[in-house]
């Protein structure tokens, strides 16, 4: 909400039309005599030759999965193989004009556009550099293999690379570009500007969206085209990444020097089935997918619908609408038509599509008539386009035995290296900053007037003569994360960090209060209300080289957002093969007091998934140090804060917070009371519930509890929680999640296996109710109370004198509740 | 690391047992295997052995001391060594082992207050793992104690609580200058409460013969000046006749039933043995088979066994064997009425050798070596017909004894 843009009644009242403009569709005309012009006869044959070597490498993987055989190889590839035959004039007209710095993204059918991204930057790459390339690429393993016996050209040698490790990648072998982890949906090789494919329908979208705002941001060269299938038209994280990469900030608000739409091109791969489902006809009301491009921006996103089976009409689209990205007018829509002659699997029956309309569609096949046209032009005999042809028949054939061979091409070995995925899940570096610039800010930081602000705060809770700080004079939890996220934008150019209500408000709790001050705007942004797309380009950012903050405004949105948290900002570090980084920190804030869609902890369900790292501090040392530790990793890290304690000041780290730099390690819990009887470990702001609970025990029934802030979900270091627990034989663990499912029950769990012998009663979960969260006036019967735990600690683990429990017993109690699943 | 030394569950139904000897003393040092201590089960003696090198740290029970099975009797280890089990760590003040309980009367005492129903309707012991720990560690028979936790469970307060209050051990030797009481040993307990049955649910007598041994003792001393090192018994070569005399008179190989009589196909044959603890009668199973070699091998063996207290507890049960071989020869008894071992049906009594005059060789009045034989049978299996016919059997095979 940019104070310098008064909207005017007047103005937005005023009665009027939306006019739009005509959207082209399939307007290329020219023919191969035209383009000899633009084309040399190398060029119109380097095409052909693309188009080939991908229809022979979707044959020779429709071939193993049908017959188990190819050039006389047989071979089961139980895996995936989304095949694109038919798709070969999209895919290579796509890429011809790509640079190596221009990324492309892409879906689970893009065999095609690995090999045409590949095959044009090899084309671009001087000899030197592409062999350092395979040279450099996990030690060479992969180029040892085809450089083999081989005396040809360093180009050719490349191709064989390419053709090598991407099939490799599909056969999960350690050579293949990802070490087989990524397969063939996700396969990628970011040296030639080949980013991940994503098996997710429409994933590549905002991830797409995240790396455009990193070559604006960072003004690196290159555009991005973000390949998806038609039928994504009808995903929501879709929308919010075109709806994101045409915010008008970028051509309003920037500065001057990075003002201008974002460097894309949602290329729409329209082969016009998703999966079976007809998307021009059957499940899309669009008549054209092109015409979504009017609904977007007064520029209409560029739209265009291009013949994808003409190689030249895409190349040309292509041109056009990268020159529009580099004149700062992106995004761009192309609706590229093409025709999916395969099925979309090979167990396709083709159930949905008549016979008559593949036989249609291949008696005009790209290749073929492609092909004859060069014929007739005179650009090449048919007997050297067959010679073409036989040659990558050949090739193929020999890669395939390279790739199949299990003493070449072996898979990671985790007969003898069990943990070697388990490695790969976190990178687990410690890097200041993710580019050597210096940070762009507004001011100095001391001038900054929080910073002024917090210079005057009380940092421990209690003032020296011990009487309890006033809210006003209090250094905050909130400040204590303030202090790292500003300290880490003087100090590393790449971070940038964007949500609802970031910029101007401060965020919806005043944690970036200051910042707007801080930071221009490419720095700190406002994102549309698209949950999915502000973690979704949160990835595509973090994975393109910089770092980033993005926010969850409550929670109870992270399922917006479902996705992105959960299928790819966790996957792509270990699917990579560690070839790319994560730094991405993902702060969500977990709410009270505004019911049942505003007030859920779902730590577990972020906790539960391999991949992110996840924390929960509840105090301002904690919450400054484990966010120093999220912002100097390279790995997810999904940061919860508790609203209930936004306002809580220091009251267990001797001294208050320091005003300097320091680290909390992500994974390691913390005593912050110590006691002898019974021990409470707790996440999030049940940390201080647990401790009116322990004063209770103390009080009445001289029982000392030792409190254990978990701090961390994952990592988490366990020992000193089992150490506690040998001590007292009785654990508590409290948080403010529903308590079915709770990440504390997984922790009961562990505690039982690596304590059993030690425990004196089984450890006691203490979670809220398995209800909706009522209004704040009813939250005392919700969420869990001090005397909650003494109940629980009466009922489950010994029984306090005197103390009684009006309630069922428990033992009723937890198999009705569990028989209503309430 | 401190090696804790546990009481061994001899079979199913033992729940303690008593020390009978140390023959090792806390502090002293000892080698693995040697013999640590003898304890006995109401139905056997055993010895435990070092399982290691080492120093005995602790010895957590006295001789006398009724131990439940599975309890902590020592601790062996390094001289000096710290053995405070993991529970208390953290403190630095050794763990005591403390005696405690386990004798009949605290069974009384507090079995009325061992089960507990708790509010889904089941009686069993609960026990947290810590306090179940910590009866293991130091000895306790958690079955014993009530259980402060909910629903009655057994928790670690309740252990510390007995540990700290130990209930007094068995009652300990009383004396007097009159007289002094001894507590019966189990194996004593066991041969009181199955002598007298035998004497009350049966109807022995008891018939005697002598057998002339001039053949047997002259074979004997035959044996020993022959190459073998083998040292064949004169008991040897009597159970040797006894087993070919039961092959000839199966009805003595039986077992009495009540409403049947067992008769046996193979001769288990029953020997008693004198020990330290008291009258053993341990069984050569299947000796029918066996040479005299073998049998004398394996009759040495069972009773050395059970003088070392580690014979199998199933080879002295009185229903292993078929028939009992009782020696009193080498303390000079001339004739005695053994006591069967129901349900066999018969015991033979081996009394020393005598001299007796005889005739021999017509005119010739002569002393000749002769062998106390007092077979005690049951008449409810064997008449007395049969009965002579067998013992007349026994002194045949003694008479023209050849092997």
């Amino acid at each position: 909400m940019p104070k310098n843009q008064n909207i005017d009644p007047q103005t937005v009242r005023k009665p009027g039309y939306i006019e739009f403009n005509r959207i082209p569709v399939n307007q290329y005309r020219k023919t191969i005599e035209d383009e000899k012009a633009t084309f040399t006869p190398d060029d119109f044959i380097r095409i052909y030759h693309d188009m080939v070597v991908i229809r022979e490498f979707e044959t020779m993987l429709n071939l193993i999965k049908t017959t188990n055989e190819y050039s006389g190889i047989t071979y089961n590839h139980p895996g995936p193989a989304h095949l694109s035959i038919g798709q070969e004039a999209s895919a290579v007209g796509m890429a011809y004009n790509l640079d190596v710095d221009d990324y492309i993204f892409g879906s689970h059918r893009s065999h095609g556009e690995i090999l045409a991204k590949g095959l044009s930057a090899i084309h671009r790459l001087d000899d030197n550099t592409l062999y350092d390339i395979m040279k450099n690429y996990f030690g060479g393993a992969a180029l040892k293999v085809v450089e083999h016996g081989f005396s040809g050209s360093i180009k050719e040698l490349a191709k064989r690379f390419l053709l090598y490790g991407a099939l490799a990648e599909i056969f999960a072998r350690a050579n293949g570009f990802n070490k087989g982890l990524g397969g063939s949906m996700h396969a990628f090789f970011t040296p030639f500007g080949i980013y991940p494919n994503n098996a997710i329908v429409g994933g590549s979208a905002d991830i797409s969206t995240g790396a455009a705002l990193y070559k604006k941001i960072n003004r690196k060269p290159g555009i991005i085209v973000c390949n998806i299938g038609d039928a994504s038209m009808g995903c929501g994280p879709v929308w919010e990444a075109i709806c994101f990469a045409s915010m008008d900030q970028y051509k309003t608000l920037w500065p001057e020097e990075y003002r201008g739409g974002l460097p894309i091109i949602f290329n729409f791969m329209n082969n016009l089935y998703g999966m079976g489902g007809q998307t021009m006809g059957e499940t899309m009301g669009y008549g054209s997918l092109a015409r979504v491009g009017a609904g977007i921006n007064p520029e209409q996103m560029h739209a265009e619908r291009i013949d994808g089976y003409n190689p030249l009409a895409v190349i040309d689209a292509f041109a056009r609408k990268k020159q529009i990205l580099l004149n700062s007018n992106g995004p761009a829509l192309l609706d590229t038509l093409t025709y999916r002659i395969s099925g979309h699997s090979p167990s396709d029956a083709s159930s949905y599509r008549s016979k008559e309309e593949i036989e249609a569609w291949q008696r005009e096949d790209s290749v073929i008539s492609y092909g004859n046209e060069l014929v007739a032009a005179a650009v090449a005999s048919q007997s050297k386009l067959d010679d073409i042809t036989h040659s990558i028949k050949d090739l193929l054939g020999l890669i395939l035995g390279l790739a199949i061979d299990d003493t070449v091409s072996p898979r990671l070995n985790l007969a003898t290296d069990p943990d070697c995925i388990g490695k790969m899940m976190f990178s687990n570096e410690s890097i200041d900053r993710m580019d050597d610039r210096k940070p762009e800010t507004l001011m100095p930081m001391d001038d900054n007037p929080r910073v002024k602000s917090l210079k005057n705060k009380e940092r421990f809770w209690k003032d020296s003569e011990g009487k309890p700080v006033s809210k006003a004079r209090q250094f905050q939890l909130r400040d204590g994360i303030f202090e790292a996220v500003i300290d880490r934008f003087y100090k590393d150019p790449a971070l940038a960090a964007w949500g609802e209500e970031n910029r101007d408000w401060g965020g919806a709790f005043a944690v970036y209060r200051g910042l707007t001050e801080a930071l221009p705007y490419q720095r700190l942004f406002n994102s549309p209300i698209s949950e999915g797309a502000i973690a979704g380009t949160a990835i595509g950012y973090g994975m393109c080289g910089g770092r980033v903050i993005a926010e969850i405004m409550y929670c109870d949105f992270l399922g917006r957002s479902g996705d992105e948290v959960f299928n790819q900002l966790p996957k792509w570090q270990a699917m990579s093969g560690n070839i790319i980084k994560m730094p991405v920190t993902l702060r969500v804030s977990v709410g009270s007091k505004y019911g049942a869609q505003h007030s859920q902890d779902w730590t577990a369900l972020t906790a539960h998934i391999p991949g992110l790292k996840v924390v929960f501090p509840a105090t301002p040392y904690d919450a400054k140090g484990l966010m120093n530790s999220a912002l100097q990793g390279s790995d997810p890290v999904i940061f919860f804060e508790s609203q209930r304690i936004y306002d809580i000041g220091e009251m267990f780290h001797e001294g208050g917070v320091p005003e300097g730099y320091y680290e909390i390690p992500i994974g390691e819990p913390d005593i912050k009371r110590h006691g002898s009887h019974i021990t409470i470990l707790t996440a999030g702001s049940a940390l201080y519930t647990a401790m009116k609970a322990s004063d209770i025990l103390h009080d009445n029934y001289g029982l000392s509890a030792e409190i254990i802030d978990a701090r961390s979900l994952v990592p988490f270091n366990y020992e000193p929680v089992i150490e506690s627990v040998k001590k007292t034989g009785k654990i508590v663990l409290v948080s403010d999640a529903s308590s079915r499912g709770s990440f504390l029950k997984e922790m009961s769990q562990v505690i039982t296996e690596l304590a059993f012998d030690w425990l004196d009663a089984p450890p006691v979960v203490v979670g809220s109710r398995n209800w909706i969260t009522p209004a704040f006036e009813m939250e005392e019967y919700f969420f869990p109370q001090p005397s909650w735990i003494i109940d629980a600690i009466h009922e489950k683990i010994m029984p306090l004198e005197g103390y009684s429990v009006n309630a069922e017993s428990f033992y009723s109690k937890t198999i009705r509740l569990n028989k209503e699943g309430i | 690391m401190a090696v804790p030394i546990i009481m061994p569950r001899q079979g199913q139904s033992v729940e303690s047992c008593i020390i009978t000897k140390w023959f090792r003393n806390k502090g002293d040092s000892v080698a693995k295997g040697d013999i640590l201590l003898s304890y006995e089960t109401d139905k056997a003696a055993f010895d435990i052995e070092s399982p290691c090198d080492g120093t005995i740290l602790e010895v957590c029970f006295s001789e006398g001391d009724e131990v439940p099975v599975l309890a902590n009797i020592a601790v062996i280890g390094a001289a000096g060594e710290d053995f405070s089990p993991p529970a208390a760590s953290g403190k630095t003040d050794k763990p005591v082992f403390d005696k405690t309980g386990n004798t009949a009367e605290t069974v009384k005492k507090q079995e009325a207050q061992v089960v507990q129903v708790n509010d889904i309707g089941e009686r069993k012991i609960r026990i947290s793992p810590r306090a179940k720990r910590i009866a293991v560690d130091k000895g306790i028979n958690f079955s014993l104690i009530a259980g402060s936790g909910p629903n009655g469970r057994i928790v670690a307060a309740d252990m510390e609580k007995a540990i700290a209050t130990p209930i007094v051990s068995a009652e300990k030797t009383q004396e007097t200058h009159e007289y002094s009481d001894q507590p019966l040993s189990n194996v004593r307990k066991l041969i009181a409460k199955s002598m007298h049955a035998s004497l009350q649910n049966s109807a022995q007598l008891t018939h005697h013969m002598s057998a002339d041994v001039r053949k047997l003792l002259d074979t004997r001393s035959k044996i020993k000046k022959s190459v073998t090192t083998q040292d064949i018994t004169l008991n040897d070569m009597i159970c040797w006749c006894v087993i070919r005399a039961l092959e000839e008179f199966p009805e003595a190989n039986s077992h009495f039933l009540n409403d049947k009589i067992r008769t046996f196909n193979k001769v288990h044959l029953g020997i008693a043995v004198d020990t330290p603890r008291g009258l053993m009668v341990p069984v050569v199973k299947n000796a029918s088979g066996m040479d005299i070699a073998e049998l004398s091998k394996e009759l040495k063996h069972i009773a050395e066994s059970c003088r070392r207290g580690n014979i199998d507890p199933e080879l002295i049960k009185s229903e292993a064997a078929s028939f009992t071989v009782s020696n009193l020869g080498n303390y000079g008894v001339e004739m005695f009425t053994p006591v069967i071992n129901l349900p066999q049906v018969a015991i033979l009594g081996v009394c020393s050798v005598v001299n007796r005059p005889a005739v021999i060789d017509s005119n010739i009045l002569a002393f000749i070596p002769c062998m106390g034989l007092s077979l005690t049978y049951d008449h409810r299996a064997i008449d007395g017909g049969p009965a002579t016919l067998f013992l007349k059997e026994i002194k045949k095979q003694i008479e023209e004894f050849k092997f």
